[in-house]
């Protein structure tokens, strides 16, 4: 099942819940050129996940939901461009465990 | 020293610790009081953060509070609340003296370096001097990374009537458009400064049309964004901050009466 909010995609598989970048987030910052992941692996919802530098604007990408960090994107450190592409294998952000299943559905359908 | 012979010093000091200065001037020379009042003031806007004399900065402080307080101040008391806690002003927002006032920043975060640019930006940062930059450069340095969008970041607001300047950097629009991104982040911008207004206790806050100048925001989308964000953050919070619309334009003034005139 596939959910957006704060301009990322969510899906989730048994318990694991991907966040990967949107097309529009994508095309509103343009070009990603350095990207910083913040510490701590405990997330609040709109806790920033991350900060990135795109051709367009700096912003900091916050997160959706509540949950654990399993897994970052270690791959966009070296090479920032992975996030603007179109496939999620390459554009994804973070993994999450520990996410509460109702807020997650009452997220909008991707 | 008058106001003269400081100019004519800080100038002097200005050139001489920066030999390639000539070629980011707009003007060079300066005869009479206005023109040296330029002159200072890109020298001081191409200025890099780097350390300065304290000479520099008594006589430059001596030159600004004059130059700062020859102008009518307006405080809250001068002002009438158009809906409770929230008030509007047309003006420059560097003659408000009210507990903090709103840069609209870039995520450079060293202020305006254009020579002499009628931006906020490079008024702020020319009429609190230079020592604002330094600060800045202190902050955005120990963050180790640009500045995001959306964020806000307080200082001291030094030679201002102001106590202090919450610095934001809002949403560029280029040419296409907003987008509901950029609207978030522009609500985004108006929170964050008014926590970090709530935070340190502040009583009294001005916004300056966040966006809507260099960065090219609509007018009429940005003011509702304003408007509208600063209303939900009092309702959630039980904030018991005043908040005061800057405005500068005509145009940005008709848009903000107009909004504050409907009652919810």
């Amino acid at each position: 099942m596939k959910k957006r909010g704060n301009f990322l995609f969510i899906e989730k598989n048994d318990d694991v819940y991907t966040l990967s970048m949107t097309p529009e987030l994508q095309d509103d910052i343009g070009t990603v050129g350095f990207v910083e992941y913040m510490h701590g692996d405990t997330l609040n919802v709109d806790d920033s996940i991350l900060n990135i530098e795109a051709s367009k604007t700096v912003i900091d990408v916050a997160s959706p939901l509540a949950g654990k960090i399993v897994e970052r994107n270690e791959a966009a450190i070296n090479e920032p461009i992975l996030l603007s592409s179109a496939k999620t294998e390459e554009n994804w952000v973070v993994k999450l465990t520990d996410v509460d299943e109702e807020a997650f559905n009452q997220l909008e359908e991707a | 020293m008058d106001q003269e012979a400081r100019l004519d010093y800080l100038i002097d000091y200005l050139w001489s610790e920066n030999p390639n200065a000539l070629e980011q001037m707009v003007q060079s020379k300066a005869g009479s009081v206005e023109e040296k009042i330029a002159l200072f003031r890109g020298l001081c806007n191409i200025r890099q953060p780097e350390p300065i004399s304290e000479q520099f900065v008594k006589v430059q402080d001596a030159f600004l509070t004059q130059w700062n307080n020859e102008r009518h101040l307006t405080s809250l008391h001068d002002l009438e609340a158009v809906q409770q806690q929230l008030y509007l002003w047309q003006g420059d927002i560097t003659s408000l003296a009210v507990d903090a006032i709103v840069n609209a920043a870039n995520s450079e975060f060293l202020g305006c370096m254009q020579a002499n640019h009628h931006c906020i930006d490079n008024i702020i940062h020319t009429r609190a001097g230079v020592k604002l930059r330094l600060d800045c450069d202190e902050l955005i340095k120990a963050q180790g990374r640009k500045e995001p969008v959306g964020k806000a970041k307080i200082t001291k607001a030094y030679n201002l009537p102001s106590e202090y300047i919450i610095h934001t950097v809002g949403p560029f629009i280029d040419q296409r458009g907003t987008s509901p991104l950029r609207e978030q982040l522009l609500a985004s911008s108006y929170k964050s400064c008014l926590a970090l207004a709530d935070q340190y206790q502040l009583d009294s806050l001005a916004f300056c049309c966040i966006s809507t100048g260099e960065f090219n925001f609509p007018n009429q989308r940005a003011a509702e964004i304003a408007i509208q964000t600063v209303k939900e953050y009092m309702r959630n919070t039980d904030s018991k901050l005043q908040v005061i619309f800057n405005v500068f334009k005509d145009e940005d003034l008709q848009i903000y009466q107009s909004l504050l005139a409907r009652k919810e």
